[in-house]
């Protein structure tokens, strides 16, 4: 197939009307044979055949005619002609047909998940999330899910959220310091539900626990997510709304001094301290050996690494996220949201949103000789 | 409908309901109609009201200046943007000044059309974005077409005004058909339409919701159609999501549809075809930057063409215009 351009060096226009067809559609032409004439805004122009064949119009007499594009098609044979006229429609007809609007990596997705497009579908463009929560709801229809365990007549029953890492820190924080039971983790992520964590049963999602605790299969709840802050404080305002309260989790090794007071819904890992007059909110994540000075106050939904210490009179506002091993200088005020990198001296105050970068963080690895 | 007609009907419709319309610039009157055949038609219709004029960009200023005061709605058409240079003096020292100086005692609207813009291969004096340097013109309304706009809506609401107004049409966006958004949609993409209380129209197109949008462009006249065809592609192909913005108005800016979107997204891309340097994008930056400032994910970034003479060759004028390839770089960097 040869396509039939106008011969034009007209930079003025874009297009041309077509005047006339010479040759019928369909008919044989031989080379240089003129074919059509073109009218732009400068001149009208005579269309030649550019080789010998059959030729197939592409527009019809008195239709303005885009000059980038072709006005016809010549081919070498009848048969050829045919054959790609035949093309051409089945083409248009698997567009029209096409199925619903999905993005590329939404398809390959669903394709992975067998889940299939139609039924995710809607008006709005397919993403790879909700394929991902269409299969997520396909899954669960066909799990058995696991009932929470009984408890310990006594002792609180607890029902975490999240069975990450997080859940077997808390749940050995629980029974070291016997202060609660765990009998549920809840899980948003359907590949880990009707597993179990360290012998607690993982019984499905979040709207499972809600029902589970209209029940009364639990007493309160512990957050065992210490990688997200906006994690922690969404799942805490989604608890609130059901009514269902927090719990802390306190290591028995911490030392906790007096007038120190805590908010629900803390997890407190090994060896932490916390100075005379400290005042810590809710649903915090405080790693293993954090210590606190006297007179600080942690605002609510932070998460730390270890090896944190501030001297006195330090405050940390609302979902401050703390790298690995951080000092923080006397009367320094964290705003919220603040994120500081591991490793950094904290001498002066940093405003709400912020982010504390290190300079340099260097670890050198050095290959064996 | 293409553009080029489009805006050939709003002018129709201008000369059809107000006796006080006039059109005038080089070459209008049929059968010539105009160097982009915009106004074909329109003498034969209008006897009188549709004038060519001598080739002076001057006086074409400085006569629908005089017909303004008069009492008249001149539209006039400056053949290339680039011949806006020698309307200069007209615009910045009468046209626009009149009202404020006579305390309002006289209106001037003078509506002044211009095609402008590269990817022709017109060469280095029939190419330019020359726009910049109309922007924050005291009492001037500097106005881009675009395909997501009605022209006739938005030649009706200049029309209402006693302001003057520049019209700046990308030569390009003539032979392409209008995208008008329609039920809240445009193709396939979400579109919402927010009106100023000069009734001027700001479009906002996205793939996908904006809370699901990591970035916000802002653009207008062809470079905001080479950023929808981007965007769209890469939201297809790789879920990069952004969400584009474009005014009509780009001088003074309706700031609320842009501060709508940028408080969600948090990011600011702002593309145009004018040379780098003192542009539109430094200005819009400077006021997102102070109004957003701690609130931004990073610096806002602007894309503009390279600070030099456009050449005639088109395709050393691709390399320094602001094409399909340096929009998508442009959306790429700030995507990430």
């Amino acid at each position: 197939m040869k396509p039939v351009l106008v011969p034009t060096t007209d930079v003025n226009s874009d297009t041309g009307l077509l005047l006339t067809w010479h040759v019928g559609d369909r008919s044989q032409v031989e080379a240089g044979q003129i074919i059509a004439e073109i009218e732009t805004s400068k001149a009208i122009f005579d269309v030649p055949a550019p080789e010998t064949g059959f030729l197939l119009h592409a527009a019809r007499e008195g239709a303005e005619v885009r000059l980038s594009d072709p006005v016809a098609r010549l081919f070498a044979d009848a048969d050829a002609l045919e054959a790609y006229t035949e093309q051409e429609q089945r083409l248009r007809a698997e567009a029209a047909e096409s199925g619903p609007r999905a993005t590329e990596p939404a398809r390959r997705r669903a394709e992975e998940l067998g889940v299939d497009l139609a039924s995710v579908g809607g008006e709005s463009l397919i993403t790879v999330g909700m394929v991902e929560a269409a299969a997520a709801v396909a899954t669960t229809a066909t799990i058995e899910l696991p009932d929470p365990l009984s408890g310990v007549t006594g002792l609180p029953r607890i029902a975490l959220i999240g069975a990450g890492l997080g859940a077997t820190q808390v749940i050995e924080i629980l029974q070291a310091a016997e202060s609660g039971t765990a009998v549920a983790i809840a899980d948003d992520d359907a590949s880990r539900w009707a597993a179990g964590v360290m012998g607690v049963p993982v019984v499905g999602g979040f709207e499972r626990l809600v029902t589970l605790f209209g029940k009364d299969a639990f007493d309160a709840a512990i957050i065992a997510i210490g990688t997200s802050v906006s994690a922690r404080a969404r799942l805490r305002e989604a608890l609130a709304v059901n009514g269902i309260p927090l719990a802390n989790a306190i290591d028995p090794t911490a030392r906790v001094a007096a007038d120190v007071r805590f908010g629900t819904g803390n997890i407190v890992c090994a060896f932490c301290h916390f100075g005379v007059g400290t005042v810590v909110g809710d649903n915090n994540f405080l790693s293993a050996y954090n210590s606190y000075d006297h007179h600080n106050r942690l605002g609510s939904n932070i998460a730390t690494g270890p090896a944190c210490t501030t001297s006195g009179v330090v405050e940390l506002g609302d979902r401050v996220r703390l790298g690995t091993g951080i000092h923080i200088e006397p009367h320094v005020e964290l705003g919220d949201d603040v994120q500081v990198a591991s490793g950094s001296v904290i001498v002066a105050s940093v405003p709400a949103g912020h982010t504390v970068k290190r300079r340099a963080v260097t670890t050198v690895v050095v290959p064996q000789r | 409908m293409i553009a080029a007609r489009a805006i050939g009907d709003a002018l129709r419709a201008a000369l059809d309901e107000d006796n006080r319309v006039i059109l005038l610039g080089e070459d209008l009157v049929d059968p010539y109609g105009g160097a982009f055949k915009v106004t074909r038609g329109l003498s034969t219709d209008f006897p009188g009201r549709v004038r060519s004029t001598p080739i002076s960009e001057g006086t074409i200023a400085g006569l629908s200046a005089g017909l303004a005061l008069s009492g008249y709605r001149p539209i006039a058409e400056i053949m290339f943007g680039d011949f806006l240079t020698l309307c200069f003096d007209q615009i910045v020292n009468h046209i626009a000044k009149y009202e404020a100086m006579y305390n309002g005692k006289v209106t001037c609207p003078v509506i002044i059309r211009t095609p402008s813009g590269g990817g022709r291969g017109y060469g280095p004096t029939h190419s330019q974005s020359l726009e910049k340097h109309f922007l924050g013109v005291p009492h001037l309304r500097v106005v881009a077409g675009s395909l997501v706009h009605d022209p006739g809506s938005v030649l009706c609401a200049l029309l209402a005004q006693d302001s003057p107004a520049l019209i700046i049409e990308h030569k390009l966006l003539y032979p392409l058909h209008l995208m008008l958004p329609a039920s809240g949609r445009i193709g396939d993409d979400i579109a919402a339409e927010h009106v100023s209380p000069d009734g001027l129209p700001t479009v906002s197109i996205r793939p996908v919701p904006r809370e699901d949008c990591s970035f916000t462009v802002l653009a207008y006249g062809y470079q905001a159609e080479l950023a929808r065809r981007v965007l769209s592609r890469l939201a297809v192909e790789e879920e990069i999501f952004g969400e584009l913005v474009v005014p009509s108005q780009i001088s003074p800016l309706d700031w609320e549809p842009i501060h709508d979107s940028v408080s969600v997204t948090r990011r600011l891309l702002v593309i145009e075809e004018g040379a780098e340097g003192f542009t539109w994008g430094s200005e819009v930056a400077a006021h997102i930057s102070s109004h957003f400032f701690g609130e931004l994910r990073c610096p806002v970034a602007a894309a503009a063409s390279d600070p030099t003479v456009i050449p005639s060759s088109k395709a050393l004028e691709a390399e320094m215009l602001m094409t399909s390839e340096r929009v998508e770089q442009a959306i790429r960097k700030v995507a990430t």
